[in-house]
């Protein structure tokens, strides 16, 4: 009853999330991290439009409209914005070299996978393979956090693994109510706002950008 | 009528944000406005104890909620008149413009708003949307002084929050998942409806649900060993916030994974798996903030380490399960944000009049500001466990439903830690209370206005702890026969 081109695209979209994970890791420019990230939030939004022609739900339209145009638009729009504004130099600066990271991003991928396996047996919806790559997602966005030095790039971690919990509602439920949709959205984009603030002022007071400067407060 | 709690705030929030720099007409507006939100509060409190349960589609409030609505209204109102004496101080000895005070009254309207979303949303997602909505607010609220100190922990504060919150949204998918197949089209993700076809939820997305919320949540509510924010935001933020943070926000979160215990409870799967994570969670926060506790060299930060005591003790409550348990652990919630909100208001006072948080720097406060000092040995005794303090009575019930249940070895742990924290924590409180105030320190409280809800809180707690009113008292029974009754 699922056309095999739905499928098709919903695997090969799949995996261009997964690469964008691989490709955000191994990037060493500033830019390109933002970049990768619209890249990959594309990618999300057309696995949320197949979903919604397979599916017939057009609430999942509406959300597949607004993930392309807050995330792969909007945000990283801001992220450029404020990294231009506050004049952060152009490399990442992982504390982790990039050789290393990706070494430890394929053992999370696998690990993704060994552990999502019992729940996608369950799953019944047709995007539930998807499972193991939103985990992976959300790990690999974990990993950004801490493995890298800039305050910005741990926005951009959390975006990606904001990124994989979407996905992951995608695959086991074909997103959720409408109303909660439209409320997480809401709140990740005030939220990377609000944290655009603070970079901003984090820079004006210690004069970097760096988050490892955040150290002074211990017991 | 549960939308005028909501609208309330907002145009609170937006009168303050508009007048601007005629700061005391914003004082005016914030104390009259948070005490016609305390009205209006306690009147859907008591709606709700009277009359049960209120569904109004999506909103929604039983009596748990109502419990946390009289935490959130009564100290909302107690902080916001602290602030205005606060305020002041901080205005004249040059911290703080006028501009930033009315905004300071507006994010601190903003902040409840979303806490009572938390707390009247029918739909868990809203509950998620409104949780991360608080920490979006409150950031603000804890980087208020724009040092580099509480940029720090503003931003550690927004970042391990907003990380943590991501997993309940991750959690809250999987119990989403676990109703689909049951209500299909129709599964709304309210609560009301997934109560109704509980018994029917898919164990294993429900256990792997479950985990995610309480490690999401959990982060919010300061569980060890995510509460690695809390002494930071806690310490940085402006008193009345800290009171806030610790006494109000921290039961929110708490309240939401609950929310998701008692489903649990109702499924196939019983309450036995989360029960055991709740204690094994609570122990861990206990023994945690009872070691830095004992080597704390700042008093706010006791006091925060001192709140990851307090949810361990809930959690504990929680773990146990049982009447007393549960009994126990709602009445902690309350009895520890009236006496954490005592104790950071004392806090405040000590920090503006000694301008330093190093508790080897404060001494003779018992000399400097005698009220102050009492009530702060008063809150002290009462948030250490001593008797006749509410506190004690909610400790010692925790504790007998450790027993009752058998769980004997993390009851021996549960007295044994609340025994080192006492003494721990006396020892902090009475070196700053007692000794030789610093040369050249006045003598003098530093605002009487200030020392008002601090002596409305000590009265309460002394109340509470000596009987516990009959209509609180049944609605905690209301709320366990919600856990239904003997786990």
């Amino acid at each position: 009853m699922v056309s095999t081109l739905s499928l098709d695209a919903i695997n090969t979209l799949a995996a261009v999330i997964l690469l964008a994970d691989f490709m955000l890791v191994a990037s060493s420019r500033m830019r390109s991290l933002t970049r990768i990230f619209a890249l990959q939030s594309l990618a999300m939004g057309c696995l949320a439009a197949v979903v919604a022609f397979e599916t017939g739900a057009e609430h999942i339209y509406v959300v597949a409209v607004l993930s392309v145009a807050l995330k792969a638009v909007v945000i990283p729009r801001f992220i450029d914005y404020t990294t231009a504004k506050i004049q952060v130099n152009r490399e990442v600066e992982p504390l982790i070299k990039i050789p290393g990271s990706l070494l430890i991003c394929a053992a999370i991928t696998i690990l993704a996978y060994f552990v999502t396996e019992p729940i996608m047996e369950l799953g019944t919806a047709i995007t539930s393979n998807c499972l193991a790559i939103s985990f992976a997602t959300v790990l690999i966005g974990m990993f950004m956090m801490v493995s890298r030095k800039k305050a910005i790039t741990e926005v951009i971690g959390l975006l990606i693994v904001e990124n994989g919990v979407f996905l992951a509602a995608i695959s086991t439920t074909y997103s959720m109510p409408m109303i909660v949709e439209l409320g997480v959205f809401f709140d990740i984009f005030v939220g990377v706002i609000i944290m655009g603030i603070f970079a901003f002022r984090i820079n004006r007071t210690f004069e970097t950008i760096d988050s490892t400067v955040l150290r002074g407060l211990k017991d | 009528m549960i939308e005028a709690a909501l609208i309330l705030p907002a145009v609170l929030a937006a009168i303050c944000l508009l007048l601007g720099r005629r700061t005391r007409l914003v004082e005016a507006v914030s104390v009259a406005g948070a005490g016609s939100m305390l009205v209006l509060g306690l009147y859907l409190v008591l709606r709700t104890f009277d009359e049960g349960s209120v569904d109004e589609g999506i909103w929604y409030m039983d009596q748990f909620s109502g419990l946390m609505m009289l935490i959130i209204v009564l100290i909302g109102f107690l902080a916001m008149v602290y602030s205005v004496p606060y305020m002041r101080h901080e205005h004249d000895s040059g911290e703080v413009n006028q501009k930033r005070i009315a905004y300071y009254y507006g994010f601190l309207f903003l902040f409840i708003l979303t806490m009572v979303l938390v707390v009247v949303s029918n739909n868990l997602g809203m509950v998620w949307i409104a949780v991360e909505a608080t920490t979006l607010v409150s950031a603000f609220l804890v980087g208020f002084h724009n040092k580099a100190t509480s940029l720090e922990a503003t931003w550690k504060y927004l970042i391990i929050c907003s990380i943590g919150i991501s997993l309940a949204l991750l959690g809250t998918i999987f119990i989403y998942a676990s109703s689909l197949p049951i209500l299909g089209e129709g599964s709304d993700l309210h609560w009301t409806s997934l109560m109704a076809v509980a018994g029917q939820l898919d164990p294993s997305f429900l256990k792997i649900g479950f985990v995610l919320v309480l490690i999401g949540y959990g982060t919010k509510a300061g569980l060890a060993p995510m509460h690695t924010w809390l002494p930071d935001a806690h310490s940085q933020s402006p008193s009345p916030v800290s009171a806030l943070l610790s006494g109000v926000l921290l039961n929110c979160a708490m309240y939401a994974v609950l929310r998701y215990h008692i489903l649990l409870i109702h499924s196939p799967l019983g309450g036995g798996f989360s029960s055991g994570l709740l204690l094994l969670f609570g122990l861990l926060s206990l023994g945690i903030a009872a070691a830095f506790i004992i080597t704390q060299k700042d008093y706010k930060r006791l006091l925060a380490y001192s709140s990851i005591e307090h949810i361990g003790i809930i959690s504990i409550g929680f773990g146990f399960g049982g009447f007393w348990g549960i009994f126990g652990g709602l009445l902690h919630m309350l009895n520890h944000s009236l006496t954490k909100a005592l104790l950071f208001f004392g806090a405040g006072n000590v920090l503006q009049k000694y301008g330093t948080k190093n508790i080897s720097e404060v001494r003779g406060v018992g000399r400097t500001m005698p009220f102050t000092a009492a009530l702060l040995i008063i809150g002290s005794l009462a948030i250490t466990g001593s008797p006749p303090f509410s506190i004690f009575t909610s400790e010692i019930m925790v504790l007998t439903a450790g027993i009752d249940q058998g769980n004997l070895l993390p009851a021996i742990l549960y007295s044994a830690i609340l025994v080192v924290v006492f003494a721990a924590f006396m020892g902090h409180i009475v070196k700053m209370v007692f000794g030789e105030p610093p040369q050249g320190m006045e003598k003098g409280e530093i605002s009487k206005m200030g020392l008002l809800p601090m002596i409305v809180l000590a009265a309460a707690i002394l109340i509470m702890g000596l009987y516990i009113p009959d209509i609180l008292g049944d609605a905690l029974r209301d709320i366990i026969a919600l856990f239904g009754g003997l786990v």
